[in-house]
């Protein structure tokens, strides 16, 4: 680039050379950023292109899903009419909600009080019982599935919603993540509280978990989000097409009409729909758990 | 991490307020009846019959037109009813909801996949006195089909139908390469050299392909073709119930180089394609032939195009065998025997068998001889024109992991897939089959 | 600002860290607060721990040792009990097994297909993305919404558009002069393809956690930089992929440990196919273990597969703490 030309420059600059080559670069930066928005939106579209087909193939009549075009010659709500009228959707839907919701609702509860526990308490086995936790992380659920499949048997929980919620609610990370965030809070301000006499239940509920709410909201979302989009132990889990979430459910259950793109991309659409809302409202703290925990499903 | 963090960016009341609404949005639109179940385990109210089944394309609109007629007759009883993805998936989930105590009351089940459940202890046997107080006794079926359903003389599966491998063909084009005899019907086609000959000159006129079947997916397509010929040379696979492995390798050999001498060396057939590509270069006139189950008869309907069916070609001689599987209704073990529901179940079984004619429009041969006689259905064309193949019928061997769509079929399809595709020679193919049975057939039955 | 939208406060959720934290406070209070008056908290802590240790010990632990114990056992998913013991041979069926092996290869194959896209381009797109002013809200749509969208949408949507000559990838190809693949069905190319929709899902996870890191470059170093006459490519190569070394290896070590665990795409899309070639080790326990009803084989697949996966992670662990004594 041009810029190695003026390392043979070796007299010291003036101010004003100083000046005009950092306007110059200026410019060239200013250029070159242009440059790469334009790449980069280039990209964006090219990425935005699956989704948006899904959604032209869903309005248009099955019979015309074979036009190799984006044109949609007659628009029509007719497959999800079809899907909402007809298929067990709803019943996904209301499943996969009431069982990421509880299951998002356990892991933070659970997880933490003990991360409270482990942070703020002195007892003998404390070290123990973390590295216990910690132990967790290393093991994958999927590695389970058999297991857990023969011991939900045994209590007759399959085929309930309990035999998902359940064994997604011990997330150790969320325990890892909760106590450093509480380990970042001042021990003054619960001292302080115990020189008035507060219990530990109630310095958990009124000090740190008000101050803990980001850790709180990334735990949640992410266990949220994580339980719904879950295939494997659903699948094995919930084998009624009634009690199933929508990932088991899309994965499993066929429509009765064989091959018609239409009603498949419309169910598809169905499926992302909850999680494309998901996204839009908490994108912020998504991004942000995401970025500063470096958690993955 | 020092200073406590800024509570800006916590979960407010506002998000808390967006997720309830997003939730009161999604409870408020689903029924209530599957919330009781997922989170009570309530079951199903008295007075329902539940039904799964694995049946799509055209057999899933017939099956669905039967079920009409059944909640029509039966206006007191809900019928619910689910249908899975094809194969493995739904032998699975069938399998794992009966095992977790919640099975539907009726499933279909393929012939040759019963007996693994048997087994496996997931499946009700229909004593015969049950049967009979809904007039099901057993010479009103196709012998080959009823026999071949038994288990130690036990009856645990009503086949509704036998559905052979065929060969569809294209009139207009037969016609055109003059295959076609007087009446407009495909002319008698005998022995390897008969088969290739047609081939070719059906290609001559397609200018593309001879025939047409699935290859690359689902693997196990491949193998009814492979069962089909290595069968008619009289060959078996499995001996003991799957224990002992009897693969003839100089008749596997036989076929699989008569398969890859029309696909890989004389371009009669096309190697690497996939089930829907393969219907979709018969339906198009690329391919003047289509090797596949009958079931595929509503697809070319709906396409309008000028075709028939017929057997598959006799031709490596002997006496005449096709591959063939049988759809059959069966009663998942339930955690508490029930006789009311036993007896709606077969009632529904019952409805089932007397809307044969229904189903046999889907091109499967009825088992139920009160439709399989009657004059209705020999008038059903081209369906009954095939209907001797229920009698020819050579079914996958017994074994726990063999059966439609099973590991063995996958094994084998795999294998006689890959040599099609010129991705394997013979030789090759054989070692690879003979490898995975090996261990198959060497592993403890968990039934 | 934009910028922060995306990712100014993320030091403030927590620590990108997990291990160095923890360790040390749990340690700390042993030496100089033994003797005071802080000692037993026994009695509240065991209370505050018992919900979670009680659902971990439960649907954690005891199936891992149970899972550990059924694996020497030939136990079959539809009888009752642990059946007869059958020692290691589980373990030996499993790893003298071609199917076992050539899964674990496909697994592998995987990761090695998709981990230098995801990360490369992820930088790629940070990087563009940060020098971008406006539409940053339109980046995040575009490239993040995928990732959170479920498995069974994603491969519903790509089956489609791999479909031979009605998807959407057949006739673009097409329509550019190219001879169509048989995405899904040619057992050679099924698991570029997976690779492809796995690339475009997933992406955004990465590209989130380098614009993260982007962040935490001090903006000095750019413009003391400038003042030297560095262009953008020179800040580019000397400065910002420097600096990001620790997030890489952290994008990296994520993204190998979630494609060894790989198993919706493969279900969904190819059921394993064709002819095996993109059976994943998952796939091949939850054939063994539920359509073959074989728990015990299954049982000792998942453990070999489990010793895999931790020996990546501990590999990672050893080169990272190599890295960064101070770790």
């Amino acid at each position: 680039m041009a810029i190695l030309a003026h390392s043979d420059d070796v007299q010291p600059l003036t101010a004003a050379q100083a000046q005009r080559y950092a306007d110059t670069a200026d410019r060239r930066t200013r250029l070159f950023n242009r440059c790469c928005t334009a790449v980069l939106i280039a990209f964006a579209l090219l990425w935005l292109v699956p989704l948006a087909w899904a959604l032209d193939t869903a309005l248009k009549p099955n019979g015309e899903t074979i036009n190799p075009t984006w044109l949609i010659e007659n628009p029509t709500l007719a497959s999800f009419r079809t899907l909402l009228a007809e298929g067990d959707i709803l019943d996904w839907y209301a499943a996969s909600f009431i069982i990421s919701t509880l299951s998002a609702a356990g892991t933070v509860i659970t997880a933490s009080l003990a991360a409270y526990a482990l942070s703020r308490m002195r007892f003998r086995y404390r070290w123990l019982a973390f590295w216990f936790i910690l132990l967790g992380i290393m093991i994958p659920r999927q590695v389970l599935i058999v297991p857990q499949f023969q011991e939900l048997d045994s209590v007759n929980l399959l085929n309930t919603y309990w035999a998902v919620i359940l064994p997604s609610i011990p997330i150790a990370i969320a325990v890892v993540v909760f106590k450093q965030f509480f380990d970042g809070i001042p021990k003054d301000l619960d001292e302080a509280a115990r020189i008035d006499g507060a219990g530990f239940f109630h310095i958990y509920r009124q000090v740190v978990l008000p101050l803990a709410r980001p850790a709180l909201s990334a735990v949640a979302i992410f266990s949220f989000v994580w339980t719904w989009n879950d295939l494997l132990w659903p699948l094995l889990a919930l084998s009624n097409p009634e009690v199933m979430t929508i990932p088991a459910g899309l994965a499993t259950v066929q429509g009765t009409y064989g091959i018609r793109y239409a009603d498949t991309m419309a169910s598809a659409i169905l499926g992302a729909l909850p999680l494309v809302l998901v996204f839009l409202l908490f994108q912020r703290r998504i991004v942000e758990g995401i970025a500063g925990t470096g958690l993955k499903g | 991490m020092n200073s406590p963090p800024v509570p800006r960016s916590a979960l407010t009341r506002r998000d808390l307020l967006r997720a309830t609404v997003l939730g009161a949005g999604a409870m408020a639109i689903s029924g209530c009846s599957s919330i009781g179940a997922g989170l009570l385990a309530t079951p199903p109210a008295s007075g329902t019959v539940t039904y799964w089944n694995l049946f799509g394309g055209g057999d899933g609109i017939r099956m669905r037109e039967m079920e009409d007629g059944y909640r029509k007759a039966n206006p007191d009883i809900e019928l619910r009813t689910a249908t899975f993805m094809w194969g493995n998936p739904y032998y699975t989930k069938l399998a794992l909801s009966t095992v977790g105590g919640r099975p539907p009351d009726v499933a279909a089940s393929h012939l040759t996949r019963m007996k693994t459940l048997v087994l496996g202890n997931l499946l009700q046997e229909l004593r015969p006195e049950d049967l009979e107080r809904h007039g099901i006794t057993a010479e009103k079926f196709n012998r080959k089909a009823w026999e071949a359903g038994l288990v130690d003389g036990k009856c645990y599966a009503i086949p509704i139908d036998t559905h052979p491998f065929v060969l569809f063909y294209n009139t207009k084009i037969c016609e055109q390469a003059g295959l076609l005899d007087a009446e407009g019907n495909l002319a008698p086609i005998e022995g390897p050299d008969a088969f290739e000959n047609a081939l070719s000159r059906v290609k001559q006129v397609t200018g593309r392909y001879g025939a047409t079947h699935g290859i690359t997916s689902p693997s196990s397509a491949p193998w009814r073709l492979f069962q089909t010929l290595y069968a008619q040379l009289g060959g078996e696979v499995l001996a003991d119930d799957g224990a002992r492995v009897v693969l003839d390798d100089t008749k596997a050999k036989q076929v699989l180089d008569y398969l890859r001498m029309l696909t890989v060396e004389k371009r009669l057939m096309p190697g690497s394609v996939d089930y829907q590509g393969a219907i979709a270069l018969f339906a198009s006139g690329a391919a003047g032939f289509h090797l596949n189950g009958e079931w595929e008869i509503s697809t070319f309907q709906d396409a309008k195009m000028p075709f028939s069916m017929t057997l598959v070609p006799n031709v490596f001689g002997g006496p005449y065998v096709v591959q063939a599987d049988s759809h059959t209704l069966v009663l998942p073990v339930r955690p508490e025997p029930d006789p009311a529901a036993l007896d709606r179940s077969i009632g529904f079984v019952r409805s089932m068998l007397d809307q044969s004619l229904t189903w046999a429009q889907g091109g499967h041969v009825p088992t139920w001889q009160p439709v399989a006689t009657s004059d209705a259905y020999q008038k059903l064309t081209p369906q009954s024109q095939y209907a001797a193949a229920a009698t020819a019928a050579v079914y996958d061997p017994p074994g726990w992991y063999s059966g439609s769509g099973s590991n063995f079929e996958t094994v084998m399809g795999s294998a006689v897939g890959a040599v099609e595709a010129g991705d394997l020679s013979p030789e090759e193919a054989i070692a690879q089959l003979r490898s995975k049975l090996a261990v198959l057939a060497a592993t403890a039955s968990p039934v | 600002m934009a910028s922060t939208d995306i990712t100014g406060r993320a030091g403030t959720v927590a620590p990108a860290r997990p291990e160095p934290r923890g360790g040390r406070h749990a340690r700390t209070p042993k030496k100089p607060r033994r003797e005071n008056r802080l000692t037993g908290h026994g009695r509240p802590a065991l209370l505050f721990l018992a919900p979670f240790l009680a659902l971990y010990l439960l649907f954690i632990v005891g199936p891992a040792i149970y899972g550990l114990v059924m694996s020497l056992f030939n136990t079959s998913m539809v009888a009752p009990g642990l059946g007869e013991f059958a020692g290691l041979d589980n373990y030996a069926e499993a790893l003298s097994s071609n199917d076992f092996w050539s899964s674990l290869w496909h697994t592998i194959w995987f990761t090695i297909l998709t981990t230098p896209p995801l990360v490369a381009l992820g930088l790629v797109f940070a990087l563009l993305a940060e020098r971008a002013r406006r539409a940053r809200w339109f980046f995040r749509l575009a490239f993040f919404l995928p990732y959170v969208l479920p498995s069974a949408v994603v491969a519903l949507i790509w089956i489609w558009m791999y479909t031979p000559e009605l998807g959407l990838l057949s006739r673009a190809v097409t329509s550019l002069g190219f001879a169509e693949p048989d995405w899904l069905g040619n057992p050679d190319f099924a698991m570029v393809s997976l690779a492809i929709t796995t690339v475009w899902w997933t992406l955004g996870f990465n590209f989130v956690l380098y614009l993260a890191g982007l962040q935490e470059i001090p903006r000095e170093l750019y413009e003391a930089s400038a003042i030297d006459g560095a262009g953008p490519w020179q800040q580019i190569r000397l400065i910002t992929v420097p600096l990001l070394a620790r997030t890489t290896s952290l994008v990296v070590v994520l993204q190998v440990i979630a494609s060894l665990k790989v198993f919706d795409q493969m279900y969904i899309m190819t059921q394993g196919g064709p002819n095996f070639a993109t059976r994943s080790v998952l796939q091949y326990v939850f054939d063994v273990g539920f359509t073959d009803l074989r728990s015990g084989a299954a049982a000792a697949a998942s453990t070999l597969f489990f010793v895999v996966v931790l020996a990546v992670s501990t590999i990672w662990l050893v080169m990272t703490r190599r890295q960064e004594p101070e770790l």
